[in-house]
Parts: C-alpha cells; sequence; structure tokens
C-alpha cells in the first residue's frame, strides 16, 4: 500500500502541491486528472524523489521517508520502491530497447546477465516488441519507445508504477498500442498511478480517479461517480470542458 | 640557394625516430588531461562547493596563457619547489635527476585539463536531464548514472572537440623543444643546423605533422562510427 501524507512543494514562492494526502491500495489503478498547473505531475514525481517535496511523509509498502529529514540511502531505498513512465519515454539513447530493460535490473538489482537479458526478452515480447530487440531508441517510433519504457519499468518488478502522461507526446494513432499495453498490465493487478489527459482510459482502466486542482486534491473517488456525478463545482466545469457535449462543428 | 629535393627525404627518414615522443607527449597530456578536464567539468557543472570555484579559476588562468609560459613555468619552477621540498624533509632527491619530457608531460597535461574541461562540459550539456532522472528512476546512484548513462552519451557528443583537442596538443608538443625535448621539431632544427639545410628539414617536419594528423582524422572518424551508432545525428 502507497501513503501520501501532508505532501507539500513549492517552486521558490509558488506553491504547487499544498498539502495532498493520498491511499492507494495494493493492487489498484489511480487516475490523477486535472487542468495544467494543478501540480499532478509534481506529484508523480515527488513519489519517486524527482522532485524534493517540502514536508510531508511518502510510505510505499513497509518503507516509510520523512521528507523533513532523511539521508541519500533512504532516497535510494524509496526509489527502489517504485518505477516511471515519462511523458518523454527517456530512453537509455545510447542503449538498444533490450539493453534499456536490462540495465536496471543488472545495475541496480545485481540479477546475472544471462537471467535479465531472458527476462527483458520476454517483457519486450509482452508489450509486442520481439522483434526490436536490438534497436536503438532513435530508431524507433514514440509509441514503441514508450512500450520499451513500459518494459523498463516492468523488469523491475516495484511496488508500483508511476506513468507521467504517457501518452501525451504521441501521434493520436499511436495512442491506441500504448494504452493497450497499460491496459493488459492493469489487468494483472500491477499498482499504478497514472497522471493523464484521457479520459475515456481513465474512466475503462482506473478503480479510483483523483482530480486535482491549484496543488490540492479537490475530489476522488470511483471513476463512474466522479465522471456522472461529481460534487465539486470544479470538477464539474473541468469535465464539461473536456468533454465537450455534441452538437458543434469546427 | 637550391631546394635539395633530396635532402628532404634524408630528413624526413631522420625525423622518423622523434615520432614516439611527439606521440608520447600528445597521449600524455590528452590523456591526463582528459582525466583533469572531466573532474573539473563535472565540479562546475554540479556546483560543488570550494572545487567548482578552484576550476573556474584554473580554467581562466590557463585558458589566459600561452601553452609555452606553462612550459616555462613549471621547467623553472618546479625544480625550485621540489629542491625546497626535499632539502626541507631531508630526502636526497635532486630535480636535475628528473628526465627533461617529464616537464612537457606535466605542463601541457595541465594546459589540456583546461581546455578538456569545456569539451567535457559541451558534451555534458548535450546530454538531456530526462536521460538522469530515468537513471535516478530506476534506482541507480548517482555516481552509476553518470558512469553508465551520461558519461557515455557526454562522449560521444564531445568526439568531434576530442579529435579537435588531439590534433591542437599534437602540434603544441613541438614547443617541447624549448626544454630540449627532441620531439619532431627539435629533431628537424639539429637536422637543419648540422646540415644547414633548414627549410628541407622544416618541410620534412611539415609533411610528418599532417599525416599523423591525417591519422587522427582518420580514427576519430572511426570512433565516431563506433561510439554514435545510436544517433541519427544533428539536424540531418
Amino acid at each position: 500500500m502507497i501513503a501520501l501524507s501532508g505532501i507539500k512543494k513549492s517552486f521558490g514562492k509558488n506553491e504547487v502541491l499544498s498539502g495532498i494526502d493520498l491511499k492507494v491500495n495494493r493492487g489498484e489503478v489511480v487516475a490523477i486528472l486535472g487542468p495544467s498547473g494543478s501540480g499532478k505531475t509534481t506529484l508523480l514525481r515527488c513519489i519517486n524523489y524527482l522532485e524534493k517535496p517540502d514536508s510531508g511523509v511518502i510510505s510505499i509498502g513497509d518503507f516509510k521517508l520523512n521528507c523533513r529529514q532523511h539521508g541519500k540511502k533512504d532516497v535510494h531505498a524509496l526509489r527502489q520502491k517504485s518505477a516511471m513512465v515519462f511523458q518523454q519515454y527517456n530512453l537509455f539513447r545510447h542503449k538498444t530497447a533490450l539493453e534499456n530493460v536490462m540495465e536496471g535490473l543488472v545495475v541496480v538489482r545485481k540479477v546475472s546477465k544471462a537471467e535479465a537479458r531472458e527476462r527483458s526478452i520476454a517483457l519486450l515480447e509482452k508489450v509486442g516488441l520481439g522483434a526490436k530487440l536490438n534497436a536503438y531508441p532513435s530508431e524507433l517510433s514514440g509509441g514503441q519507445q514508450q512500450r520499451v519504457g513500459i518494459a523498463r519499468a516492468l523488469a523491475l518488478n516495484p511496488e508500483v508504477i508511476l506513468f507521467d502522461e504517457p501518452t501525451s507526446a504521441l501521434d493520436p494513432e499511436l495512442v491506441g498500442e500504448v494504452l493497450s499495453v497499460i491496459r493488459q498490465i492493469a489487468e494483472e493487478g500491477i499498482t499504478m498511478i497514472i497522471v493523464t489527459h484521457e479520459m475515456g482510459f481513465a474512466q475503462e482502466v482506473a478503480n479510483h480517479v483523483v482530480f486535482m486542482d491549484g496543488g490540492v486534491i479537490v475530489e476522488e473517488g470511483e471513476p463512474k461517480q466522479l465522471f456522472r456525478y461529481p460534487k465539486e463545482e470544479r470538477t464539474q466545469q473541468f469535465l464539461k470542458r473536456i468533454t465537450p457535449e455534441a452538437g458543434y462543428s469546427i | 640557394m637550391k631546394l635539395d629535393v633530396s635532402f628532404i627525404w634524408t630528413a624526413f627518414v631522420e625525423l622518423l625516430d622523434a615520432i614516439p615522443v611527439t606521440l608520447a607527449i600528445t597521449a600524455v597530456s590528452v590523456l591526463c588531461g582528459f582525466l583533469i578536464g572531466t573532474a573539473v567539468a563535472l565540479a562546475r557543472q554540479f556546483r560543488v562547493p570550494v572545487l567548482s570555484q578552484a576550476g573556474a579559476a584554473y580554467v581562466t588562468f590557463i585558458r589566459g596563457t600561452p601553452m609555452i609560459t606553462h612550459l616555462l613555468l613549471i621547467y623553472f619552477g618546479m625544480p625550485m619547489l621540489l629542491d625546497a621540498a626535499a632539502e626541507a624533509l631531508g630526502f636526497g632527491f635532486r630535480s636535475a635527476s628528473i628526465p627533461m619530457i617529464v616537464f612537457a608531460f606535466l605542463s601541457f597535461s595541465i594546459t589540456a585539463g583546461a581546455y578538456a574541461s569545456e569539451v567535457v562540459r559541451s558534451g555534458l550539456l548535450a546530454v538531456d536531464r530526462g536521460q538522469l532522472e530515468a537513471a535516478y528512476s530506476i534506482g541507480m546512484t548517482g555516481p552509476q548514472a553518470l558512469l553508465r548513462i551520461v558519461l557515455p552519451q557526454a562522449f560521444a557528443a564531445s568526439l568531434p572537440n576530442i579529435s579537435n583537442m588531439l590534433i591542437g596538443m599534437l602540434h603544441g608538443s613541438s614547443l617541447a623543444f624549448t626544454v630540449s625535448v627532441v620531439e619532431i621539431n627539435a629533431k628537424a632544427q639539429i637536422v637543419a643546423t648540422t646540415n644547414w639545410k633548414f627549410f628541407e628539414a622544416y618541410l620534412a617536419a611539415a609533411l610528418i605533422y599532417w599525416g599523423l594528423t591525417i591519422g587522427i582524422e582518420r580514427l576519430s572518424a572511426l570512433a565516431e562510427k563506433r561510439f554514435k551508432a545510436y544517433s541519427r545525428g544533428g539536424v540531418s
């Protein structure tokens, strides 16, 4: 289980997160929605400590980290609990698809090369890239790169996988292939937190939806309830704007 | 005066002996320079207190003074320093026992270090921040991320600059003749004065330098092909 409590983060005078509390159960898929600037990506990056929160407590599984007092080793230990899938893929450019997936296993988890290779090939086959093992990121399409990114995260077998707008940088026709991979691993019961703008996808795949605005969680709940009967006015406005009624033409 | 074409060949053959000295000075200074330069560039890039300021001062002083000045400062300053230290500590060491080429190694490494630090820095700047974040996200430590992800890409990005520097130091190594190291240029001078045929001897030296430079260009093209295989490269 993942629990965040009282997470605060400011960039200079600009407070991006003003005290976030969030609980995620094992096997749950949580979608975080919200307008840009609402702090949702920052929150995700805090869980992986790519941003250092000013205060708050992050606990993943049995590991707990107080953001006000910790050493480098604690950060390192926290990062081992999660894996991140980035908006811009961020595959290691000088490594092939296979090497990208193997890297964490060999270097961080100290798995033998042969075993890492075997597991990585299996994962790449699972995301449909069995034929691209030796391709460099520059030789892959955006959708293929993102699927390698997902395989790289899966390889570490983390407690939670964090998705930071995984399809925002993709051509519309490539979005589907990435979403279907995420859907597939969601069904396997892997805990995931997804920041996304794909409302239909969030509604379909998530067990729990969180709506953020202005650095706070405005509303959260089951997807059906939140999408159909949002309680808060701010949520209603947001949902209305991004899912416009049919009936106008361009 | 007439050009003695056959003497160009004679000089050329004699100069071949001096090639290893020139190459040794070039290789040692560029290699040590890169170690120094990488340390300085990392200290400056990650704003390590004290080290980054010291690094900046080192770079501005060394780049602000000619290479031959570094050589002369080391050549005259080091023995004084060493002899004084040896005397104070009671060692029987005399600086006169240091081979001349060591002064060239030392001073040119210091020179190369300042320039290399900028080469490495430009390479580091070419690596996307996302690469470091991805490395952290899979649980790598800072040193692991640096050694396995950032520096290899920075190295590949700076290959053209590295070959530039190698060529610069190859030609710069000719300054070692001022402290009586017999490299290609010094050898050319010896051959020239003993036979009273200056133009021919220096022409032979020029041909050798050019040949070595072409070799470096070829090697760097190969290295680019090897280390940049992953990249479609630049704007093309």
